[in-house]
């Protein structure tokens, strides 16, 4: 367990600065989620903490530690990649133990190690199986468990679940949740799935070219979106935004309103708009409207819903629940 | 045991009835003929004929009739120059497998990587392979020339007298390996890197991030990971040691006192320029099943496993 701190960190490929300045702490045992669209830089972020890039400038600590110059041996992380990585050639067993062979630990404490994690992944039936033998998830499995035995300060993950489908990846983000639990080591975990960040995390880094668009809390970021990018990033189906001036308000460039946060009414309300499709998902229905004079704008209404495409309705926003950037996009209080 | 019988030969009728419906009996009928018609021509006659020619004792003019029976392979057995060919046939083998191969991978780690640079020492290393046998056993025997050559002036600078080491009997066949490793390293270098580049870039991260060095990495990672490839050039490598004639010839034409020959420059010599047809056709025919016995071991110890 240890905090990761990145100061003033820079990385450029060429004359291309892929992060411009990056300043951010991890603190000790959290799982934070760096979420962003692809290509923000998160992959490369990821790297330079685990020693396989190097900045350009600025420096990286672990446990305090100045590890900007070590290599990715002595820093005390490990690191799940997206493809696995797993050696071909070796039994399950032996990607295991892999790291403990080479660190020259005493064979009886590898093999208590490696059945140790081999019993929480569930892998014990197939130690002697090569990767190529092996699903998805379970060559899943494999990789995280070549990061535990090497009981790591620092857990990083690249997109570990990409690979997976849908039912597979769900399974899967709940054993990483109950995994951090039972480790209590520092997770950062990197994906562009943003229900995978919310559900995941309890520190969220959303990332967009390379910078920091906001820090904090799930919750903090779906109820109080920093800036324009994170309101539109976090949150499925996406939060309406739309130019202020086109419901007549002049505090604000842009508003914001997430679809649950929207009545919707036969008779009257404030903006009348026209239904182009409705998804009747069960729990909920997912409307997807045309507002005279506004734009497309999604509406979630709970329990199940009767409206055909065409059907004029009224939409009326919960004040409560609006959010107003100005034009740098960054939030406005009041 | 008899139930097994009987469902493995009702599967084999079943096989059968369903290759005819898919067409892939009438393929095989189709396609087979022409491949079949050109390997009897090409092979299997002409290997014919050696065998034939190998029981008889002719000049190769006329057709032959004075039949000897196995006097041919009885002289090859007993000729001592033959022995001393094959032994250097296997020294080239050893040289190709225990220097060159390790020579050309080493070389192969190094500029493996897609930079401009190691285009350029790539392009260099595999100078040697484009060039013609003869072109590079002549360029050689200039190198090694007492009178004018580099190693002659490299002695001479150190005092030392000027010598012909391709005169030399007990040096001329090391000079004749270095030739042959210095012409087909590039080959087995490049079998190397094109194996090497498609060694995925995560397996080495990981490895590093595990805590492997360089060797460690060479060793546990990329090696295991390119197998195959190191099992295809060791393949090369012996069947092209059965094959070495042409640089020969340039450089000592099997001399000193016929201390430098291999199996095909001792066909050559001892069949064709002295006029022993019969003779060498059963050279000929040794070195053929000296290859084909390479080739069955390849395919039953590696082939198979190769699939599993
Ligand atoms: N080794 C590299 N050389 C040059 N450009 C790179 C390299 N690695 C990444 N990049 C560039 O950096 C940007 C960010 O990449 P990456 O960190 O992989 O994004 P993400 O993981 O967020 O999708 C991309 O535009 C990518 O093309
Ligand atoms: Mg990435």
């Amino acid at each position: 367990m240890a905090e990761v701190r990145l100061n003033h960190v820079e990385k450029a490929f060429g004359k291309f600065t892929v992060i411009p300045d990056m300043t951010l702490t991890v603190p000790e045992g959290s799982f934070t989620v760096l979420v962003g669209p692809s290509g923000c830089g998160k992959s490369t972020l990821l790297r330079i903490i685990s020693g396989l890039e190097m900045p350009t400038a600025g420096e990286i600590l672990i446990g305090g530690e100045d590890v900007t110059l070590e290599e990715p041996s002595n820093r005390g992380i490990s690191m799940v990649f997206q493809s696995y990585a797993l050696y071909p050639h070796m039994t399950v067993a032996q990607n295991i133990d892999f790291g403990l062979r080479l660190s020259k630990t005493p064979a009886d404490e590898r093999e208590r190690r490696v059945a140790e994690a081999a019993r929480i992944l569930a892998l014990e039936d197939y130690l002697d199986r090569k990767p190529g033998q092996l699903s998805g998830g379970q060559r899943q499995r494999v990789a995280i468990g070549r990061s535990i035995v090497r009981q790591p300060k620092v857990f990083l993950f690249d997109e570990p679940l990409s690979n997976l489908d849908a039912a597979l990846r769900t399974q899967m983000r709940v054993e990483l949740a109950q995994l951090h639990q039972s480790l209590d080591a520092t997770m950062i975990y990197v994906t562009h799935d943003q229900v995978e960040a919310m559900t995941l995390a309890d520190q969220i880094v959303v990332m967009n070219k390379g910078r920091i668009e906001q820090v904090g809390a799930p919750m903090d970021l779906y109820d109080r979106p920093e800036t324009e990018f994170v309101a539109g990033f976090i949150g499925s189906p996406k939060m309406n935004l739309f130019p202020a001036s086109a419901i007549g308000r002049d505090d604000a460039a842009t508003i914001g309103i997430r679809p649950e946060h929207i009545r919707t009414d036969h008779e009257n309300g404030d903006w009348p708009a026209t239904a182009q499709v409705v998804e009747t998902l069960g729990a909920d229905t997912i409307l997807y409207v045309t507002a005279d004079g506004i734009g497309d704008m999604t509406v979630r209404l709970p329990g199940h819903m009767r409206l055909a495409a065409g059907e004029r309705l009224f939409l009326t926003p919960d004040p409560e629940h609006l959010h107003r950037f100005g034009s740098d996009g960054r939030r406005l209080t009041s | 045991m008899a139930i097994a019988a009987t469902t493995r030969r009702l599967s084999a009728s079943e096989r059968l009835r369903r290759s005819l419906g898919n067409g892939r009996v009438t393929a095989a009928l189709i396609l087979l003929p022409p491949a079949l018609l050109i390997f009897t021509l090409f092979v299997m006659l002409p290997l014919g004929e050696s065998v034939w020619y190998s029981f008889f004792n002719w000049n190769g003019y006329g057709a032959p009739t004075d039949f000897v029976g196995l006097e041919n392979y009885q002289r090859i057995a007993g000729h001592s120059i033959f022995h001393k060919a094959v032994g250097n046939t296997l020294k080239i083998v050893a040289i190709s497998i225990l220097l060159q191969m390790p020579l050309a991978l080493l070389l192969a780690l190094l500029i493996y990587r897609k930079t401009p640079t190691n285009a350029v020492f790539r392009l260099i290393f595999f100078l040697p392979f484009i060039l013609a046998e003869v072109a590079a056993g002549l360029i050689w025997s200039f190198v090694f020339d007492g009178n004018y050559g580099v190693t002659a002036s490299i002695a001479q600078s150190f005092g030392a007298e000027s010598f012909f080491i391709l005169a030399d009997r007990d040096w001329a066949f090391v000079a004749v390996m270095t030739v042959i490793v210095w012409k087909y390293f590039g080959f087995h270098m490049m079998i190397y890197i094109a194996a090497l580049q498609s060694v995925p870039e995560d397996l080495i991260e990981a490895a590093r991030i595990e805590g492997a060095k360089r060797r460690q990495i060479v060793r546990y990672v990329q090696i295991p990971h390119i197998k195959p490839a190191i099992i295809v050039s060791a393949f090369f490598a012996i069947i092209g040691a059965l094959q070495v004639f042409d640089i020969i010839i340039p450089l000592t034409n099997g001399g000193p006192s016929n201390q430098t020959h291999t199996i095909v420059t001792y066909l050559y010599t001892f069949g064709l320029t002295r006029l022993n047809i019969g003779f060498g056709s059963a050279v000929g025919v040794i070195l053929f099943f000296a290859a084909i016995t390479v080739a069955i071991f390849y395919q039953r110890f590696f082939m198979g496993k190769d699939k599993a």
